[in-house]
């Protein structure tokens, strides 16, 4: 057994506490006198330090050693919390970052000390408050806490049965020189991988000493057959708190306790063998008589995070699994295949009206079912945005120091829930967006004041649902984009020429920014701008069926409008007929169905429009666009289907409307990449594949 | 030294390297007047003809999509892709799925008749060389000796879409 199987969860929770970490240390930039944000911090950097200890990252431990003592400071008062600790203590998050990084990446945590941050943390803790209040704020803790139940009730190791063979061990470990101590690890009650956790301990104490006995045996913890605790004798030469200290340092340990393992008290199995292992009970018993005192203030030494952390994890703790996303994606796969299973036996259904309604009863009744799994199935797959986001208050807050502008984040909604595959991949685009709003949008502190705004740059991220579309929007108070700058910049590029660009209205010159190889920026800089960018954003977000698009008021800011499906792999769908063929619309994108006349169709421009209650719509004919032979209507009448994307409406004229359905998309490959007006394909219940037409580049 | 000094009389020696040479296994199809041998290697399936969706505003020779198995899987004409007439789909036509770059996915690709499986030592092919004069492209990669039989030997780039 070794600790790489461990690695997936300490690389998950290193992350979690980095992310709060990051979020704790921005509120107390804000709130330097808030003692639960303090507590937060001091016990994510001790679990940190206890993890990083475990899996022998010996310099990541040592840094996190460094700023929970910084914290251990500051919770006694020793120091308080200065605007360059904050800079220092970030910086020391940049670097347990890039220790996570390189263990993610080569399991190994690299070579980088980073002794300047170590160096400046120590100074944090010797520069204030003087000499004396650094060893009183070390010792303070273990005095103050009022707890002592080390001893008496807890002392499990006493009560273990122990036989000849594992006393002749003690007995041989005692005359070694070494001390025979006993501990109690309890494991807490809502821990998610109690033999993980034990592993961990039992992995620790053994780098302190020899594990001489374990109840129950190592074997059972292993396979996680105890109940909340277990027992170890353990022969060591160190004190018994460094042995209580490293085991307490594991995370989601509830208590250890310890002390000297008391050779009138354990049970022999066999009663000759008891009366000489009693004798060597009083030497053992002089041997460490330091030992016991110091073993109960150690354990309240290591407790006063408890209840802390106790009152901090409960919200956190509702019962959550972690499950492999591919697992999730089989299981997607599998509510796909029973829903094009489902179909086939509704159409195989229809047409045969001889059969029982019990039947048809029976296949609603499959119908709900299998919609209900699959709602089930994709809520499993959201989660909140927050994983995403939680890092830009912290990145803003960066870049409002090296861009030596003030601006301040705002955001709201991050508990919006998106499709884990989405929220993985809009990450970086939005950091592109914020990122340009920082560097491009927000004016400098001079100019803003010119134009009487507030000397702090606003700059919002909003997420919400609208439908069956989830909106990110990315807003700030700065300068807005200029079209003429925008303009001028098209035509030197050659991207429009001077005549086209001529005609265009403000908004199309603004979309110009999405074309590849666009960068305004004046000059390029480390934050924004190297011609890379908001193409490739759209491209992304295109790529997931989302879209992007662009609102800007020059001298009064800009809106960047992100909006992705809320799920991708099942949508409803209106099956319709053009010519010979079957197409999907997405629900989502459909505003109404209409029925005209053709005498009903005016001409705008040259172009097929109706007025449809005062709105006049542009008519699209399907049969043209998708190049097929569609049959005349033989009435004068027309089915149009009225669908929307964003402000703009059009009008697709099909044949004839087969109905709502389920469907499923599938890609239609690579090879398929370039096929217009075609998002993708789906399967019908008589096996015939139909494809399903993209709104949006139809519009 | 016993192994090293047998290597280096290998080349010198005929017979020796018949023993260790690759038999390959083709799969004959014919297309109009002409047969052509694909590695067997490459086929992931061999399926009937069937109804093929047509996808709009793509090349002519891709005649789209089938459903195989529940995977959306894009056709092509292979006749068509070469420069020959349009297929005539007969009840000897069939698909054949091609697996050649895993990251690509499967392409399905027409095929008039699917004759038989031959099997060919890597010494009884020919590689062909292309001439360079020519524009029109070539889709043979070697020639195989079958016998009496010359069996033309399909280059798979074939499938490859002209970027346009």
């Amino acid at each position: 057994m070794d600790v790489s199987q461990y690695l997936e969860i300490f690389l998950d929770e290193t992350n979690e506490h980095l992310e709060s970490l990051n979020k704790q240390i921005l509120n107390l930039e804000q709130n330097p006198d808030d003692m639960d944000t303090v507590n937060e911090i001091f016990r994510a950097a001790h679990s940190m330090k206890g993890m990083a200890g475990t899996m022998g990252y010996k310099r990541m431990q040592a840094l996190t050693h460094d700023m929970e003592n910084v914290f251990s400071d500051v919770r006694t008062g020793a120091i308080k919390v200065q605007p360059e600790m904050i800079d220092i203590l970030f910086q020391c998050l940049d670097a347990l970052q890039e220790y996570t990084d390189n263990i993610r990446n080569t399991s190994d945590e690299g070579t980088n000390d980073n002794e300047p941050i170590i160096k400046a943390l120590n100074e944090i803790r010797n520069s204030k408050g003087g000499a004396a209040p650094a060893p009183a704020a070390s010792e303070a803790p273990k005095e103050e806490a009022p707890k002592a139940d080390g001893a008496g009730s807890s002392e499990k190791w006493n009560e273990i049965p122990f036989d000849e063979s594992q006393i002749n061990v003690m007995q041989e470990a005692l005359k070694a020189g070494k001390k025979v101590y006993g501990l109690n690890v309890v494991v807490m009650p809502d821990c998610v991988l109690k033999a993980a956790r034990a592993f961990l301990v039992l992995k620790a104490v053994e780098e302190k000493g020899e594990i001489l006995v374990s109840n129950p045996p190592a074997q059972d913890i292993e396979d996680e057959k105890f109940d909340l605790d277990f027992t170890l004798v353990v022969a060591s030469d160190e004190p018994v708190e460094n042995l209580i200290s490293v085991a307490a340092s594991v995370s989601e340990i509830d208590k250890v306790t310890g002390g000297p393992l008391d050779f009138d008290k354990i049970k022999p199995a066999d009663a000759e063998e008891g009366a000489p292992a009693a004798a060597e009970a009083p030497a053992a018993a002089t041997a460490t008589p330091a030992a016991t005192p110091a073993a109960v203030a150690a354990h309240p030494g290591n407790a006063p995070a408890k209840p802390a952390e106790k009152k901090a994890a409960k919200p956190i703790a509702n019962k959550t699994i972690r499950v492999d996303i591919e697992k999730l994606d089989s299981l997607m796969n599998l509510v796909s295949e029973l829903i094009i299973a489902k179909n086939s036996l509704v159409s195989a259904s229809t047409g045969n009206a001889a059969n029982s309604a019990a039947f048809n009863e029976q296949i609603e009744y499959l119908e709900s079912v299998t919609t209900n799994l699959h709602e089930s199935v994709m809520k499993v797959r959201m989660v909140p945005i927050e994983s995403t986001v939680s890092k830009f208050p912290r990145m803003i807050r960066d870049l409002s120091k090296s861009l030596n502008k003030k601006m301040e984040l705002f955001m709201t909604g991050e508990d919006t829930e998106l499709d884990r595959t989405v929220v993985d991949q809009i990450g970086d685009h939005l950091m592109h967006l914020l990122r340009n709003s920082a560097d491009h949008g927000l004016e400098t502190a001079e100019v803003r004041a010119e134009r009487g705004k507030p000397p702090v740059g606003s700059i919002f991220l909003d997420a919400f649902q609208e439908g069956n579309n989830v909106i990110i929007q990315v807003r700030d108070d700065g300068n807005g984009i200029d079209p003429e700058i925008v303009k001028a910049k098209a035509i030197e590029r050659g991207i429009v020429t001077p005549e086209q660009a001529a005609v265009m209205n403000q908004q199309e010159i603004i979309n110009l920014l999405f074309l590849p190889g666009f960068s305004t920026a004046k000059k390029v800089s480390d934050i924004s701008g190297r011609g890379v960018g908001l193409d490739v954003v759209r491209s992304n977000i295109e790529a997931l069926s989302g879209e992007v698009s662009v609102k800007s008021q020059l001298g009064v800011g800009s809106t960047w409008t992100i909006r992705l499906p809320l799920t991708l792999a099942i949508i409803q769908s209106l099956m319709v007929v053009v010519g010979e063929e079957k197409y999907a619309i997405s629900l989502a994108s459909i505003e109404t169905i209409e029925t005209i006349r053709e005498s009903d169709i005016k001409y705008v421009q040259n172009e097929e429009v109706i007025n449809l209650r005062g709105t006049v719509i542009p008519l699209i004919r399907l049969n043209k666009v998708l190049e097929n032979e569609s049959k005349p209507s033989n009435d004068g009448s027309m089915v149009v289907v009225i669908v929307k994307k964003g402000d703009k409406m059009a009008g697709l004229v099909i044949d004839e409307l087969m109905g709502q359905q389920e469907i499923v998309i599938k890609s239609l490959g690579k090879y398929i990449k370039h096929a217009k007006f075609i998002s993708g394909a789906t399967i019908l219940g008589d096996g015939e594949v139909a494809l399903i037409l993209d709104v949006n580049a139809l519009l | 030294m016993e192994q090293l000094s047998n290597i280096n009389n290998l080349p010198a020696d005929g017979d020796e390297t018949k023993i260790i040479k690759e038999i390959l296994q083709y799969i004959v199809i014919r297309l109009g007047d002409e047969e052509y041998g694909i590695d067997i290697n490459y086929i992931d399936n061999i399926v009937r003809m069937q109804h093929v969706t047509r996808v709009p505003k793509v090349p002519n020779y891709l005649k789209g999509v089938i459903n195989l198995r529940g995977e959306v899987i894009p056709v092509m004409s292979l006749r068509l892709k070469m420069g020959l007439p349009e297929d005539e789909i007969g009840r000897a036509t069939r698909i054949l799925i091609l697996k050649v770059d895993s990251e690509e996915g499967a392409v399905g690709v027409i095929v008039d008749e699917v004759k038989e499986v031959v099997k060919l030592a890597s010494d009884e092919i020919e590689n062909v060389s292309h001439d360079s004069k020519s524009d029109k492209p070539v889709y043979v990669s070697g020639v195989g000796k079958n016998g009496n039989d010359l069996i033309s030997l399909l280059d798979l780039s074939v499938i490859n879409l002209e970027d346009n």
